[in-house]
Protein backbone atom coordinates (compact mmCIF):
# COMPACT_ATOMS: atom_id res chain seq x y z
CA UNK A 1 0.00 0.00 0.00
CA UNK A 2 1.14 3.57 -0.76
CA UNK A 3 0.73 4.97 2.56
CA UNK A 4 3.65 2.69 4.36
CA UNK A 5 6.33 3.63 1.60
CA UNK A 6 5.00 7.53 1.52
CA UNK A 7 5.99 8.98 4.87
CA UNK A 8 9.74 9.01 4.21
CA UNK A 9 11.74 10.23 0.83
CA UNK A 10 14.19 7.98 1.36
CA UNK A 11 12.44 5.12 1.09
CA UNK A 12 11.58 2.60 -1.82
CA UNK A 13 8.55 1.34 -2.00
CA UNK A 14 9.12 -2.64 -2.64
CA UNK A 15 8.13 -2.10 -6.27
CA UNK A 16 10.58 0.65 -7.01
CA UNK A 17 8.88 3.96 -6.31
CA UNK A 18 9.44 6.81 -4.56
CA UNK A 19 6.54 8.37 -3.63
CA UNK A 20 7.46 11.49 -2.23
CA UNK A 21 8.94 12.64 -5.73
CA UNK A 22 5.98 11.06 -7.74
CA UNK A 23 3.46 13.37 -5.35
CA UNK A 24 6.20 16.40 -5.89
CA UNK A 25 5.49 15.85 -9.71
CA UNK A 26 1.42 16.22 -8.72
CA UNK A 27 2.00 19.77 -7.14
CA UNK A 28 3.61 20.92 -10.42
CA UNK A 29 0.51 20.45 -12.09
CA UNK A 30 -1.86 22.94 -10.07
CA UNK A 31 0.91 25.85 -11.13
CA UNK A 32 -0.69 27.59 -13.99
CA UNK A 33 0.74 26.19 -17.76
CA UNK A 34 4.37 27.53 -18.89
CA UNK A 35 5.59 26.17 -22.15
CA UNK A 36 8.73 27.01 -24.14
CA UNK A 37 9.72 26.87 -27.37
CA UNK A 38 13.16 26.48 -29.34
CA UNK A 39 13.66 28.46 -32.67
CA UNK A 40 16.30 28.69 -34.80
CA UNK A 41 17.07 32.14 -33.76
CA UNK A 42 14.68 32.61 -30.91
CA UNK A 43 13.84 31.47 -27.44
CA UNK A 44 10.34 31.86 -26.35
CA UNK A 45 8.60 31.38 -22.83
CA UNK A 46 4.76 31.61 -22.53
CA UNK A 47 2.93 31.43 -19.57
CA UNK A 48 -0.33 31.40 -17.94
CA UNK A 49 -0.50 34.28 -15.82
CA UNK A 50 -2.71 33.69 -12.98
CA UNK A 51 -5.11 36.21 -11.97
CA UNK A 52 -3.90 38.82 -9.16
CA UNK A 53 -5.97 39.53 -6.38
CA UNK A 54 -7.51 43.36 -6.58
CA UNK A 55 -4.76 44.69 -3.78
CA UNK A 56 -2.06 42.22 -4.55
CA UNK A 57 1.22 44.09 -6.96
CA UNK A 58 1.36 42.23 -9.92
CA UNK A 59 5.15 42.56 -10.53
CA UNK A 60 5.79 40.70 -7.43
CA UNK A 61 3.45 37.60 -8.82
CA UNK A 62 5.95 36.61 -11.49
CA UNK A 63 6.52 33.46 -13.57
CA UNK A 64 9.57 33.94 -15.99
CA UNK A 65 12.42 35.32 -14.18
CA UNK A 66 16.24 36.11 -15.73
CA UNK A 67 19.22 33.80 -13.85
CA UNK A 68 21.07 36.22 -16.07
CA UNK A 69 21.63 38.23 -18.96
CA UNK A 70 21.27 35.43 -21.28
CA UNK A 71 19.72 32.93 -19.58
CA UNK A 72 15.68 32.87 -18.12
CA UNK A 73 13.35 30.35 -16.30
CA UNK A 74 10.06 29.76 -15.94
CA UNK A 75 8.34 27.74 -13.23
CA UNK A 76 5.18 25.63 -12.31
CA UNK A 77 4.35 24.79 -9.03
CA UNK A 78 5.00 25.71 -5.61
CA UNK A 79 5.79 29.48 -5.57
CA UNK A 80 8.13 29.54 -2.30
CA UNK A 81 9.83 26.26 -3.71
CA UNK A 82 10.78 28.51 -6.89
CA UNK A 83 11.99 31.30 -5.23
CA UNK A 84 14.54 28.97 -3.40
CA UNK A 85 15.76 27.46 -6.19
CA UNK A 86 15.74 30.62 -8.53
CA UNK A 87 17.97 32.19 -5.83
CA UNK A 88 20.43 29.64 -5.84
CA UNK A 89 20.62 29.56 -9.76
CA UNK A 90 21.12 33.54 -9.67
CA UNK A 91 23.81 33.54 -7.19
CA UNK A 92 25.66 30.18 -8.79
CA UNK A 93 25.73 32.08 -12.01
CA UNK A 94 27.23 35.04 -11.20
CA UNK A 95 29.83 33.01 -8.79
CA UNK A 96 30.82 31.09 -12.05
CA UNK A 97 31.38 34.28 -13.99
CA UNK A 98 33.48 35.62 -11.24
CA UNK A 99 35.78 32.19 -11.15
CA UNK A 100 36.09 31.39 -14.65
CA UNK A 101 35.53 34.70 -16.09
CA UNK A 102 32.34 33.11 -19.10
CA UNK A 103 28.93 33.60 -18.05
CA UNK A 104 26.88 29.64 -17.72
CA UNK A 105 26.26 27.87 -20.35
CA UNK A 106 22.36 27.02 -20.26
CA UNK A 107 23.08 23.22 -19.72
CA UNK A 108 25.54 24.54 -16.79
CA UNK A 109 23.06 25.82 -14.76
CA UNK A 110 20.48 23.49 -15.52
CA UNK A 111 22.52 21.11 -14.46
CA UNK A 112 23.05 23.00 -11.17
CA UNK A 113 19.35 22.89 -11.14
CA UNK A 114 18.74 19.74 -11.57
CA UNK A 115 21.48 18.38 -9.04
CA UNK A 116 20.24 20.20 -6.47
CA UNK A 117 16.43 18.95 -6.78
CA UNK A 118 18.49 15.60 -6.95
CA UNK A 119 19.88 15.92 -3.70
CA UNK A 120 16.13 16.83 -2.15
CA UNK A 121 15.43 13.53 -3.10
CA UNK A 122 18.15 11.51 -1.20
CA UNK A 123 18.13 14.09 2.24
CA UNK A 124 16.95 12.77 4.94
CA UNK A 125 14.05 15.26 6.60
CA UNK A 126 14.22 17.22 3.29
CA UNK A 127 11.27 17.14 0.72
CA UNK A 128 11.58 17.64 -2.98
CA UNK A 129 11.41 20.89 -4.42
CA UNK A 130 7.73 20.72 -6.10
CA UNK A 131 8.77 22.73 -8.86
CA UNK A 132 9.75 22.23 -12.74
CA UNK A 133 11.13 24.66 -14.82
CA UNK A 134 11.82 25.54 -18.40
CA UNK A 135 15.25 26.91 -18.95
CA UNK A 136 15.98 28.82 -22.08
CA UNK A 137 18.81 31.20 -23.29
CA UNK A 138 21.61 31.41 -26.07
CA UNK A 139 25.14 29.57 -25.53
CA UNK A 140 28.35 31.61 -26.58
CA UNK A 141 28.45 29.84 -29.31
CA UNK A 142 25.31 31.16 -30.60
CA UNK A 143 23.00 27.93 -30.26
CA UNK A 144 19.69 28.14 -28.69
CA UNK A 145 18.52 25.45 -25.99
CA UNK A 146 15.76 24.61 -24.04
CA UNK A 147 15.76 22.25 -21.44
CA UNK A 148 13.12 21.40 -18.62
CA UNK A 149 13.73 20.31 -15.01
CA UNK A 150 11.48 18.25 -12.58
CA UNK A 151 11.28 17.57 -9.39
CA UNK A 152 13.09 14.05 -9.45
CA UNK A 153 16.31 16.15 -10.55
CA UNK A 154 15.92 15.11 -14.40
CA UNK A 155 16.71 17.25 -16.88
CA UNK A 156 16.65 17.02 -20.40
CA UNK A 157 17.07 18.99 -23.36
CA UNK A 158 13.46 20.25 -25.83
CA UNK A 159 12.46 21.79 -29.00
CA UNK A 160 9.15 22.95 -27.31
CA UNK A 161 7.46 21.69 -23.90
CA UNK A 162 5.04 22.76 -21.71
CA UNK A 163 4.76 22.06 -17.71
CA UNK A 164 2.68 22.93 -15.32
CA UNK A 165 -1.60 22.62 -15.42
CA UNK A 166 -3.33 20.84 -18.95
CA UNK A 167 0.30 20.41 -19.98
CA UNK A 168 -0.45 17.00 -22.00
CA UNK A 169 -2.63 19.22 -24.20
CA UNK A 170 -0.24 21.53 -24.46
CA UNK A 171 2.49 19.45 -25.38
CA UNK A 172 0.20 17.75 -28.12
CA UNK A 173 -0.40 20.72 -29.79
CA UNK A 174 2.95 21.45 -30.22
CA UNK A 175 3.88 18.23 -31.37
CA UNK A 176 0.81 18.78 -34.29
CA UNK A 177 2.25 22.07 -34.72
CA UNK A 178 5.94 22.06 -34.57
CA UNK A 179 8.08 22.58 -37.67
CA UNK A 180 11.36 22.94 -37.86
CA UNK A 181 10.90 25.29 -41.19
CA UNK A 182 8.60 27.65 -39.20
CA UNK A 183 10.46 27.88 -36.49
CA UNK A 184 13.38 29.53 -38.43
CA UNK A 185 11.04 32.40 -38.46
CA UNK A 186 11.22 33.85 -35.26
CA UNK A 187 7.65 35.59 -35.40
CA UNK A 188 5.79 31.84 -36.15
CA UNK A 189 7.56 30.91 -33.00
CA UNK A 190 5.89 33.24 -30.97
CA UNK A 191 2.68 32.50 -31.84
CA UNK A 192 3.10 28.96 -31.72
CA UNK A 193 3.88 29.86 -28.03
CA UNK A 194 1.01 32.25 -27.68
CA UNK A 195 -1.50 29.48 -30.09
CA UNK A 196 -0.66 26.88 -27.79
CA UNK A 197 -1.35 28.41 -24.28
CA UNK A 198 -4.82 29.89 -26.18
CA UNK A 199 -5.49 26.02 -25.82
CA UNK A 200 -6.00 25.85 -22.32
CA UNK A 201 -5.87 29.98 -21.34
CA UNK A 202 -9.74 30.65 -20.87
CA UNK A 203 -9.95 34.58 -21.11
CA UNK A 204 -7.47 34.95 -24.30
CA UNK A 205 -4.72 37.47 -24.22
CA UNK A 206 -5.48 39.07 -21.21
CA UNK A 207 -4.15 36.17 -19.01
CA UNK A 208 -0.95 35.08 -21.38
CA UNK A 209 2.64 36.58 -20.38
CA UNK A 210 5.69 35.90 -22.69
CA UNK A 211 9.15 36.41 -22.74
CA UNK A 212 11.97 36.50 -25.46
CA UNK A 213 15.69 36.12 -25.83
CA UNK A 214 17.16 36.59 -29.75
CA UNK A 215 20.49 35.73 -30.15
CA UNK A 216 23.41 38.58 -28.38
CA UNK A 217 20.10 39.98 -27.39
CA UNK A 218 18.80 40.49 -23.83
CA UNK A 219 15.75 39.23 -22.98
CA UNK A 220 12.64 41.17 -23.83
CA UNK A 221 9.79 40.88 -22.09
CA UNK A 222 6.27 41.60 -24.29
CA UNK A 223 3.73 43.94 -22.64
CA UNK A 224 0.26 43.32 -22.45
CA UNK A 225 -0.49 45.36 -26.03
CA UNK A 226 1.94 42.96 -27.86
CA UNK A 227 0.65 40.35 -26.81
CA UNK A 228 -2.54 41.69 -27.74
CA UNK A 229 -1.58 42.25 -30.69
CA UNK A 230 -0.48 38.92 -31.93
CA UNK A 231 -3.38 37.44 -30.35
CA UNK A 232 -5.49 39.25 -32.81
CA UNK A 233 -3.42 38.57 -36.20
CA UNK A 234 -3.59 34.75 -34.80
CA UNK A 235 -8.00 35.35 -34.59
CA UNK A 236 -7.40 36.64 -38.40
CA UNK A 237 -5.21 34.02 -39.39
CA UNK A 238 -7.59 30.57 -37.79
CA UNK A 239 -10.81 33.03 -39.49
CA UNK A 240 -9.15 32.95 -42.78
CA UNK A 241 -8.30 28.96 -42.23
CA UNK A 242 -12.31 28.20 -41.43
CA UNK A 243 -13.34 30.50 -44.24
CA UNK A 244 -11.15 28.81 -46.63
CA UNK A 245 -12.35 25.36 -45.15
CA UNK A 246 -16.17 26.33 -45.53
CA UNK A 247 -15.52 27.22 -48.98
CA UNK A 248 -13.78 24.01 -50.00
CA UNK A 249 -17.04 22.35 -48.63
CA UNK B 1 6.42 0.93 21.59
CA UNK B 2 8.73 1.21 18.20
CA UNK B 3 11.59 3.85 17.28
CA UNK B 4 11.10 4.99 13.83
CA UNK B 5 13.94 5.90 11.35
CA UNK B 6 13.28 9.73 12.66
CA UNK B 7 13.80 8.84 16.32
CA UNK B 8 10.12 9.35 16.73
CA UNK B 9 8.34 6.82 19.17
CA UNK B 10 5.06 5.40 18.05
CA UNK B 11 2.89 2.72 19.46
CA UNK B 12 2.95 -0.48 17.77
CA UNK B 13 -0.28 -2.03 17.31
CA UNK B 14 -1.29 -5.28 19.34
CA UNK B 15 -3.79 -7.22 19.03
CA UNK B 16 -3.37 -8.36 22.76
CA UNK B 17 -4.96 -5.06 23.69
CA UNK B 18 -3.64 -2.12 25.29
CA UNK B 19 -2.91 -2.53 29.18
CA UNK B 20 -5.91 -1.72 31.48
CA UNK B 21 -4.07 1.79 33.17
CA UNK B 22 -3.70 3.10 29.68
CA UNK B 23 -7.21 2.52 29.32
CA UNK B 24 -8.38 4.56 31.98
CA UNK B 25 -6.23 7.78 31.24
CA UNK B 26 -7.79 7.80 28.15
CA UNK B 27 -11.28 7.05 29.25
CA UNK B 28 -11.19 10.31 31.21
CA UNK B 29 -12.77 12.98 29.49
CA UNK B 30 -11.19 16.53 29.32
CA UNK B 31 -13.18 19.57 29.72
CA UNK B 32 -12.76 20.22 26.12
CA UNK B 33 -13.65 16.64 25.30
CA UNK B 34 -17.02 17.14 26.60
CA UNK B 35 -17.30 20.58 24.97
CA UNK B 36 -16.64 19.03 21.40
CA UNK B 37 -19.05 16.36 22.40
CA UNK B 38 -22.02 18.94 23.38
CA UNK B 39 -21.25 20.91 19.91
CA UNK B 40 -21.60 17.82 18.22
CA UNK B 41 -24.62 16.91 19.59
CA UNK B 42 -26.38 19.96 18.98
CA UNK B 43 -25.28 19.88 14.75
CA UNK B 44 -27.86 17.44 13.92
CA UNK B 45 -27.05 14.88 10.76
CA UNK B 46 -30.31 15.09 9.78
CA UNK B 47 -31.37 15.13 6.01
CA UNK B 48 -34.19 17.77 5.73
CA UNK B 49 -35.94 18.13 2.37
CA UNK B 50 -37.65 21.63 2.00
CA UNK B 51 -40.18 23.24 0.25
CA UNK B 52 -39.41 26.17 -2.11
CA UNK B 53 -41.98 28.94 -0.95
CA UNK B 54 -42.99 28.02 2.03
CA UNK B 55 -39.69 26.44 3.98
CA UNK B 56 -40.97 23.37 5.25
CA UNK B 57 -40.06 20.01 5.07
CA UNK B 58 -41.38 17.74 2.97
CA UNK B 59 -44.11 15.43 4.28
CA UNK B 60 -43.28 12.24 1.81
CA UNK B 61 -40.40 12.16 -0.73
CA UNK B 62 -39.59 14.15 -3.49
CA UNK B 63 -40.19 11.72 -6.10
CA UNK B 64 -43.59 10.49 -4.80
CA UNK B 65 -44.90 13.44 -4.55
CA UNK B 66 -44.04 14.21 -8.03
CA UNK B 67 -44.06 12.22 -11.22
CA UNK B 68 -40.42 11.81 -12.58
CA UNK B 69 -39.75 10.44 -16.21
CA UNK B 70 -36.08 11.71 -15.97
CA UNK B 71 -33.65 12.92 -13.09
CA UNK B 72 -30.21 14.39 -13.38
CA UNK B 73 -28.29 14.62 -11.29
CA UNK B 74 -24.93 16.40 -10.73
CA UNK B 75 -22.66 15.68 -7.65
CA UNK B 76 -19.84 18.31 -7.12
CA UNK B 77 -18.72 21.42 -8.12
CA UNK B 78 -17.59 21.04 -12.01
CA UNK B 79 -20.74 18.58 -12.52
CA UNK B 80 -22.85 21.68 -11.17
CA UNK B 81 -20.88 23.99 -13.35
CA UNK B 82 -21.83 21.69 -16.86
CA UNK B 83 -25.14 21.64 -15.88
CA UNK B 84 -25.90 25.10 -15.28
CA UNK B 85 -23.61 26.29 -18.39
CA UNK B 86 -25.09 23.88 -20.68
CA UNK B 87 -28.29 22.59 -19.55
CA UNK B 88 -30.08 25.02 -16.84
CA UNK B 89 -29.92 28.01 -19.55
CA UNK B 90 -31.66 26.82 -22.18
CA UNK B 91 -35.16 26.50 -20.62
CA UNK B 92 -36.85 28.05 -17.94
CA UNK B 93 -36.12 25.60 -14.50
CA UNK B 94 -38.06 25.87 -11.75
CA UNK B 95 -36.99 25.22 -8.23
CA UNK B 96 -39.01 22.76 -6.03
CA UNK B 97 -37.19 22.45 -3.15
CA UNK B 98 -33.73 21.88 -1.51
CA UNK B 99 -31.78 19.55 1.14
CA UNK B 100 -30.15 20.79 3.89
CA UNK B 101 -28.08 19.32 5.50
CA UNK B 102 -24.28 19.29 7.90
CA UNK B 103 -21.35 17.43 8.75
CA UNK B 104 -17.89 17.67 9.21
CA UNK B 105 -16.85 18.58 5.62
CA UNK B 106 -19.21 21.48 5.46
CA UNK B 107 -17.97 24.99 5.54
CA UNK B 108 -20.15 26.77 7.28
CA UNK B 109 -20.02 26.55 10.97
CA UNK B 110 -24.22 27.18 11.41
CA UNK B 111 -25.92 24.11 11.06
CA UNK B 112 -29.39 26.09 11.91
CA UNK B 113 -29.69 28.90 9.05
CA UNK B 114 -27.76 27.23 6.11
CA UNK B 115 -29.01 29.88 3.21
CA UNK B 116 -30.28 28.00 -0.12
CA UNK B 117 -27.31 30.42 -2.28
CA UNK B 118 -24.78 28.44 -0.05
CA UNK B 119 -23.58 25.01 -1.66
CA UNK B 120 -26.03 22.30 -1.61
CA UNK B 121 -28.45 20.36 -2.89
CA UNK B 122 -31.28 22.35 -4.81
CA UNK B 123 -33.67 20.40 -6.73
CA UNK B 124 -35.34 21.99 -9.94
CA UNK B 125 -37.96 20.64 -12.19
CA UNK B 126 -38.69 22.16 -16.25
CA UNK B 127 -41.67 24.29 -16.24
CA UNK B 128 -41.87 23.11 -19.99
CA UNK B 129 -41.70 19.31 -19.01
CA UNK B 130 -42.11 19.12 -15.28
CA UNK B 131 -41.39 15.56 -14.89
CA UNK B 132 -37.72 16.07 -15.62
CA UNK B 133 -35.90 16.74 -12.96
CA UNK B 134 -32.66 18.01 -11.79
CA UNK B 135 -30.54 18.04 -8.92
CA UNK B 136 -27.56 20.21 -8.48
CA UNK B 137 -25.68 19.14 -5.49
CA UNK B 138 -22.59 20.65 -4.36
CA UNK B 139 -21.99 19.76 -0.80
CA UNK B 140 -20.34 16.45 0.34
CA UNK B 141 -23.24 13.82 1.37
CA UNK B 142 -21.22 12.01 4.52
CA UNK B 143 -21.60 8.11 4.54
CA UNK B 144 -24.19 8.11 7.27
CA UNK B 145 -26.50 10.61 5.55
CA UNK B 146 -26.33 9.00 2.27
CA UNK B 147 -29.51 6.63 3.11
CA UNK B 148 -31.27 9.51 4.33
CA UNK B 149 -30.94 11.56 1.23
CA UNK B 150 -32.02 8.32 -1.13
CA UNK B 151 -34.68 8.15 1.57
CA UNK B 152 -36.13 11.56 1.27
CA UNK B 153 -35.22 11.86 -2.62
CA UNK B 154 -36.19 8.81 -3.90
CA UNK B 155 -38.67 7.36 -1.16
CA UNK B 156 -38.82 3.66 -0.66
CA UNK B 157 -40.89 2.58 -3.28
CA UNK B 158 -39.52 4.12 -6.14
CA UNK B 159 -41.53 4.15 -9.73
CA UNK B 160 -39.76 2.24 -12.30
CA UNK B 161 -41.08 4.25 -15.42
CA UNK B 162 -38.03 6.93 -15.06
CA UNK B 163 -33.94 7.33 -15.82
CA UNK B 164 -31.38 8.36 -14.00
CA UNK B 165 -28.12 9.98 -14.88
CA UNK B 166 -25.83 10.82 -12.52
CA UNK B 167 -22.96 13.46 -13.29
CA UNK B 168 -19.53 13.55 -11.02
CA UNK B 169 -16.21 13.89 -11.07
CA UNK B 170 -13.12 12.36 -9.18
CA UNK B 171 -9.81 13.32 -9.03
CA UNK B 172 -7.38 10.89 -11.77
CA UNK B 173 -5.38 9.48 -8.55
CA UNK B 174 -8.61 7.43 -7.85
CA UNK B 175 -8.38 5.70 -11.56
CA UNK B 176 -7.42 1.88 -10.71
CA UNK B 177 -4.85 1.54 -13.68
CA UNK B 178 -0.89 0.54 -14.05
CA UNK B 179 0.22 3.34 -16.05
CA UNK B 180 1.29 6.02 -14.15
CA UNK B 181 -1.43 8.97 -13.85
CA UNK B 182 1.20 10.88 -16.31
CA UNK B 183 0.16 9.31 -19.25
CA UNK B 184 -3.50 9.24 -18.45
CA UNK B 185 -4.94 11.40 -21.28
CA UNK B 186 -6.99 13.85 -18.32
CA UNK B 187 -9.16 14.52 -17.72
CA UNK B 188 -11.25 11.79 -19.81
CA UNK B 189 -15.08 10.25 -19.15
CA UNK B 190 -15.94 7.12 -18.04
CA UNK B 191 -19.40 5.39 -17.21
CA UNK B 192 -20.93 3.04 -14.85
CA UNK B 193 -24.68 1.65 -16.05
CA UNK B 194 -27.36 -0.56 -13.85
CA UNK B 195 -28.57 -3.66 -15.41
CA UNK B 196 -31.79 -2.02 -16.62
CA UNK B 197 -30.29 0.85 -18.69
CA UNK B 198 -30.41 0.00 -22.00
CA UNK B 199 -29.36 3.39 -24.16
CA UNK B 200 -26.49 3.92 -25.67
CA UNK B 201 -23.26 5.22 -23.29
CA UNK B 202 -21.37 7.81 -24.61
CA UNK B 203 -18.04 7.05 -23.41
CA UNK B 204 -16.27 3.86 -22.50
CA UNK B 205 -17.42 1.83 -19.73
CA UNK B 206 -15.28 2.09 -16.37
CA UNK B 207 -12.94 -0.65 -16.59
CA UNK B 208 -12.53 -3.59 -13.28
CA UNK B 209 -12.39 -2.69 -10.44
CA UNK B 210 -14.62 -0.29 -11.38
CA UNK B 211 -14.78 0.64 -7.96
CA UNK B 212 -16.63 4.46 -7.19
CA UNK B 213 -17.66 5.69 -4.09
CA UNK B 214 -20.12 8.67 -2.12
CA UNK B 215 -23.62 9.75 -2.93
CA UNK B 216 -22.79 8.66 -6.70
CA UNK B 217 -22.44 5.41 -5.28
CA UNK B 218 -25.29 5.21 -3.44
CA UNK B 219 -27.51 6.74 -6.09
CA UNK B 220 -26.53 3.81 -8.56
CA UNK B 221 -26.70 1.20 -5.73
CA UNK B 222 -29.91 2.58 -4.74
CA UNK B 223 -31.15 2.54 -8.65
CA UNK B 224 -29.89 -1.26 -9.14
CA UNK B 225 -31.86 -2.55 -6.54
CA UNK B 226 -34.82 -0.88 -7.69
CA UNK B 227 -34.32 -1.70 -11.04
CA UNK B 228 -34.63 1.55 -12.13
CA UNK B 229 -32.07 1.90 -15.57
CA UNK B 230 -29.57 4.49 -14.03
CA UNK B 231 -26.19 5.92 -15.71
CA UNK B 232 -23.33 7.69 -14.04
CA UNK B 233 -20.82 9.46 -16.07
CA UNK B 234 -17.76 10.04 -14.22
CA UNK B 235 -14.80 12.65 -15.31
CA UNK B 236 -11.85 11.64 -14.03
CA UNK B 237 -9.27 14.57 -13.84
CA UNK B 238 -6.25 16.26 -12.40
CA UNK B 239 -7.44 19.12 -11.14
CA UNK B 240 -10.19 18.88 -8.34
CA UNK B 241 -11.13 22.88 -8.00
CA UNK B 242 -13.44 24.45 -10.34
CA UNK B 243 -12.35 23.74 -13.64
CA UNK B 244 -13.38 24.41 -17.68
CA UNK B 245 -10.90 21.80 -18.99
CA UNK B 246 -12.97 19.43 -16.51
CA UNK B 247 -16.29 21.12 -17.32
CA UNK B 248 -15.68 20.39 -20.58
CA UNK B 249 -15.05 16.83 -20.86
CA UNK B 250 -18.68 16.36 -19.60
CA UNK B 251 -19.79 17.62 -23.45
CA UNK B 252 -19.77 13.86 -24.93
CA UNK B 253 -22.97 13.57 -22.18
CA UNK B 254 -24.73 15.83 -23.97
CA UNK B 255 -25.48 13.71 -27.13
CA UNK B 256 -27.16 10.83 -24.50
CA UNK B 257 -30.77 10.23 -25.07
CA UNK B 258 -31.15 12.19 -21.16
CA UNK B 259 -30.08 14.74 -22.27
CA UNK B 260 -30.20 15.49 -25.81
CA UNK B 261 -33.64 17.47 -25.96
CA UNK B 262 -32.23 20.00 -23.20
CA UNK B 263 -29.54 21.65 -24.84
CA UNK B 264 -29.75 24.37 -26.90
CA UNK B 265 -27.52 27.07 -27.71
CA UNK B 266 -23.39 25.43 -26.63
CA UNK B 267 -21.74 28.56 -27.80
CA UNK B 268 -24.03 30.75 -24.71
CA UNK B 269 -22.87 27.93 -22.52
CA UNK B 270 -19.32 28.27 -23.12
CA UNK B 271 -19.63 32.07 -22.43
CA UNK B 272 -22.00 31.13 -19.41
CA UNK B 273 -19.18 29.01 -18.05
CA UNK B 274 -16.16 31.60 -18.51
CA UNK B 275 -18.51 33.54 -16.16
CA UNK B 276 -18.74 31.01 -13.73
CA UNK B 277 -15.40 30.72 -13.57
CA UNK B 278 -14.12 34.25 -12.84
CA UNK B 279 -16.79 34.74 -10.30
CA UNK B 280 -15.67 31.50 -8.41
CA UNK B 281 -12.27 32.28 -8.62
CA UNK B 282 -10.35 31.75 -5.37
CA UNK B 283 -7.26 33.13 -4.82
CA UNK B 284 -4.17 31.33 -3.44
CA UNK B 285 -0.78 31.86 -3.59
CA UNK B 286 0.61 28.70 -2.71
CA UNK B 287 1.22 27.33 -6.76
CA UNK B 288 2.30 29.51 -9.47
Amino acid sequence: MASRYDRAITVFSPDGHLFQVEYAQEAVKKGSTAVGIRGTNIVVLGVEKKSVAKLQDERTVRKICALDDHVCMAFAGLTADARVVINRARVECQSHKLTVEDPVTVEYITRFIATLKQKYTQSNGRRPFGISALIVGFDDDGIPRLYQTDPSGTYHAWKANAIGRSAKTVREFLEKNYTEDAMANDNEAIKLAIRALLEVVQSGGKNIELAIIRRNQPLKMFSAKEIELQVTEIEKEKEEAEKKKSKKT
Amino acid sequence: MAATFFGEVVKAPCRAGTEDEEEEEDRRETPEDREVRRQLMRKSREVRLLRRQTKTSLEVSLLEKYSCSKFIIAIGNNAVAFLSSFVMNSGIWEEVGCAKLWNEWCRTTDAVSLSPTEAFCVFYHLKSNPSVFLCQCSCYVAEDQQYQWLEKVFGSCPKKNMQVTILTSRHITDYKTSESTCSLPSPFLRALKTQNFKDPVCCSLLEQPNIVHDLPAAVLSYCQVWRIPAILYLCYTDIMKLDPITVEAFKPVLSSRSLKGLVKNIPQSTEMLKKLMVTNEIQSNIYT
